[in-house]
């Protein structure tokens, strides 16, 4: 721009941060990121609340039918529910708005407690996520984008989350309280499954994992453990994208690490080293599933399910490797998971995360189906179409058109009795959890109150409160 | 940070930085009352957001808001205003005891459910109407002090469209509900004219807000 242009009233000003103190220019900075999201959300939700009464209202008027005041009714209906959602954004919830009964569960970076809301009484199961630990685990821009994909949806296949909060140590999530335990569990507890019954169990994971797939979405990370059970005996998937999924040391350097670490290389790893101590020159484990082996693996896979490194029992090699890949990576997961219903461990179990890794990698020479175990031509065939390489492996079409899962009627699974419902004596019966293996967890998260002002920024717009009004939420 | 210049123009009333704005375009589309929604419900949250976001911005400038730099809680060359206290009187106070007082007036107002219900099925009340509007115009004197004493520190701070944008939304949705009084924004002769109303009139001719 020319000074001809300027107008007479023009000034420069010569900015300086002199004379102000340390925070100053940090809170500022942070004062305008939190004004910028502040200003994209507010428009984002005036469109969304435009779209939404713009649907209804052309829904209502192609509706010959209804009467005049049905019509109105539905539209005031629709401003109260709206309204009521303005007047959720100004209700401050803390933690002290619910009560724990019970700690239910342990993930990487908290756990999950049984809390009911004080002024409600209404039940809702409550994940802590130390703030500190991941930032330090570098999992925060993963955190954002995936909530937002699942805070939409509305998927009777995933847990619906209702609200979230935070203070300077934790961030809290509000869900919908699964009182059937998860899939790790049911497990522990039974060994195997009959073909019937992993036929239901692998049938929904199929529906579950298409449906998250349908909103755009890549798990990564599917496991028994963030398979819950409801009420009725049906599966969900956990609010998986908040923690678990996307761990860092799931990625190709971490386990690259680790397999120097085992190999006695101790330097950073460099590409040369990397190409040099590639996995397709160390020895091939033939000795798999011994039954010690098992056994080590089944004793610690409630340890496993604790830690942040998690197990990889599950990850399909391309994840690990360096070549991309797509949804297709949630099939192989799947076909790990079938593997284990009907033989009582997943396919590459090993005593060390790494080994387990190396035959992931392997999993050509690898992949057996121990003698000991009948399986139905169709399951074995099956698994072998899920636990392949990338391009050869069955597509979710293809995976329901295959005999395995033949007389399963897709379109209503969920509406059928499942296999095992549970016996709940109580809206806060805990009996399908381990609890008794948590009672060391404290009852209310130990807040260390460390954060400053980068961390908080860090978790902008996370407070999040559901949309949907539904009867359960509030 | 360089002191409040009394004799020239104030800067926030000069190009280049009256007419910065993080926001642009019409602010109707994020003002209006949403068809069928409740418009206290709107007005409240509005307020809600409003104090929220006066908030941290005053937070960025608070350090320099000392009862040394700020004796009194001015928004013109020759306006300071005056708090009234429990018996009724007017007391002059520096700018930041004032704003403290504002700002916990404001956050108590918001916290009391019988002002800003939160819970299910529990209405406004009949007097939530001049209650905001009363809110309103304390949220304005604090906006008033910030502009008139604290700008340069903004722009070192380079935050002023942010505030601007901010500044224009509150007056563009006080003038659509009617929560903002003209001689409030502008002064008057007898107490003296508020610097933030030249704003106001430079940003209607620029267009930035609707006259
Ligand atoms: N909504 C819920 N209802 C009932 N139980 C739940 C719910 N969410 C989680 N749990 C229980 O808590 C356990 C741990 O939860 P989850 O797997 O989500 O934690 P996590 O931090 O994501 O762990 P990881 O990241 O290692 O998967 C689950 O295996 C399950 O038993």
């Amino acid at each position: 721009s020319s000074n001809s242009a300027k107008p007479a009233d023009y000034v420069y000003f010569d900015r300086t941060t002199a004379g102000f103190s340390e925070e100053a220019v940090p809170k500022a900075k942070g004062a305008q990121l939190k004004l910028e999201h502040f200003y994209k959300v507010a428009v984002e939700s005036a469109i969304e609340r435009n779209q939404r009464r713009v649907d209804l209202e052309r829904r209502l008027q192609q509706d010959m039918t209804m009467s005049d005041e049905r019509k109105q009714r539905q539209l005031l209906q629709l401003g109260k529910k709206e309204s009521t959602f303005l007047r959720l954004r100004r209700t401050r919830l803390g933690l002290d708005d619910f009560k724990t009964v019970k700690v239910i569960g342990k993930g990487a970076f908290g756990e999950v407690r049984l809390v009911q809301k004080t002024d409600t009484g209404k039940i809702y199961a409550m994940k802590t996520l130390k703030k500190e630990e991941m930032l330090k685990k570098d999992q925060l821009a993963h955190v954002r984008a995936e909530r937002d994909v699942l805070a939409e949806s509305n998927s009777p296949w995933v847990v619906q989350l209702f609200y979230s909060f935070q203070d300077s140590a934790y961030l809290y999530l509000i869900m919908e309280f699964l009182p059937g335990g998860d899939l790790m569990t049911m497990l522990i507890k039974y060994d195997t499954f009959s073909e019937d019954v992993t036929r239901f169990y692998i049938a929904e994971c199929v529906l579950a994992i298409e449906a998250v797939h349908k909103l755009g979405f890549i798990h990564r990370d599917i496991k028994p453990d963030n398979i819950l059970i409801d009420k009725d005996g049906h599966i969900k998937l956990s609010d998986f994208g908040l923690s678990t999924g996307f761990h860092r040391e799931h990625d190709s350097n971490y386990y690259q690490r680790l397999l120097d670490q085992a190999n006695g290389v101790t330097s950073p790893t460099n590409p040369q080293q990397a190409a040099r101590n590639s996995v397709m020159v160390n020895a091939i484990h033939l000795t798999i599933s011994s039954k010690d082996q098992i056994a080590t693996w089944k004793a610690n896979r409630r340890k496993l399910a604790y830690s942040t490194v998690g197990t990889p029992d599950y990850i399909a090699p391309e994840i690990f490797l360096l070549q991309g890949y797509g949804n297709e990576c949630d099939w192989w997961s799947l076909g790990a998971i079938m593997f284990e219903c009907l033989v009582g461990y997943p396919p590459f179990c090993s005593e060390t995360p790494h080994e387990t890794y190396k035959k992931i990698v392997n999993w050509r020479y690898n992949l057996m189906f121990p003698d000991d175990v009948h399986l139905s031509r169709e399951a074995e065939d099956l698994i072998r179409r899920l636990i392949t390489s990338q391009d050869q492996r069955l597509t979710v079409d293809q995976i329901k058109q295959h005999p395995f899962f033949y007389g399963v009627d897709w379109a209503s699974i969920r509406n059928i009795d499942a296999p095992f419902v549970p016996h709940l004596r109580s809206i806060t019966d805990t009996s399908y959890f381990p609890t008794d293996e948590l009672e060391q967890v404290p009852d209310e998260p130990v807040g260390a109150d460390t954060s400053g002002a980068n961390k908080d920024l860090a978790f902008l717009g996370y407070t999040f409160k559901r949309f949907t009004v539904s009867s359960h939420a509030f | 940070p360089s002191p409040v210049m009394t004799n020239t123009k104030p800067l926030y009333l000069c190009s280049p930085f009256a007419e910065a704005a993080l926001v642009k375009g019409n602010f109707k589309t994020i003002v209006m009352l949403p068809k069928y929604v409740d418009v206290m419900e709107w007005v409240a949250v509005n307020i809600f957001d409003f104090y929220n976001n006066l908030n941290l911005f005053y937070g960025i400038v608070a350090e320099c808001c000392t009862a040394q730099a700020c004796p009194a809680m001015s928004a013109g060359p020759s306006l300071d205003y005056t708090w009234i206290d429990q018996n009724r009187r007017q007391v002059k106070l520096p700018a930041p005891t004032y704003i403290d007082y504002v700002m916990t007036w404001v956050q108590n107002m918001l916290d009391d459910e019988g002002v800003f219900p939160t819970k299910a099925g529990r209405e406004f009340s009949q007097s939530f109407p001049a209650t905001a509007k009363h809110i309103y115009r304390q949220l304005l004197r604090v906006f008033a002090h910030i502009y008139h004493a604290h700008y340069p520190q903004i722009l070192h701070l380079r935050s002023e469209p942010h505030f601007n944008s901010l500044f224009a939304h509150f007056l563009a949705f006080g003038k659509e509900f009617d929560l903002l009084e003209v001689k409030d924004v502008k002064g008057n002769l007898q107490h003296g004219a508020v610097g933030v109303g030249d704003l106001w009139e430079k940003w209607k001719d620029m267009g930035i807000l609707e006259s």
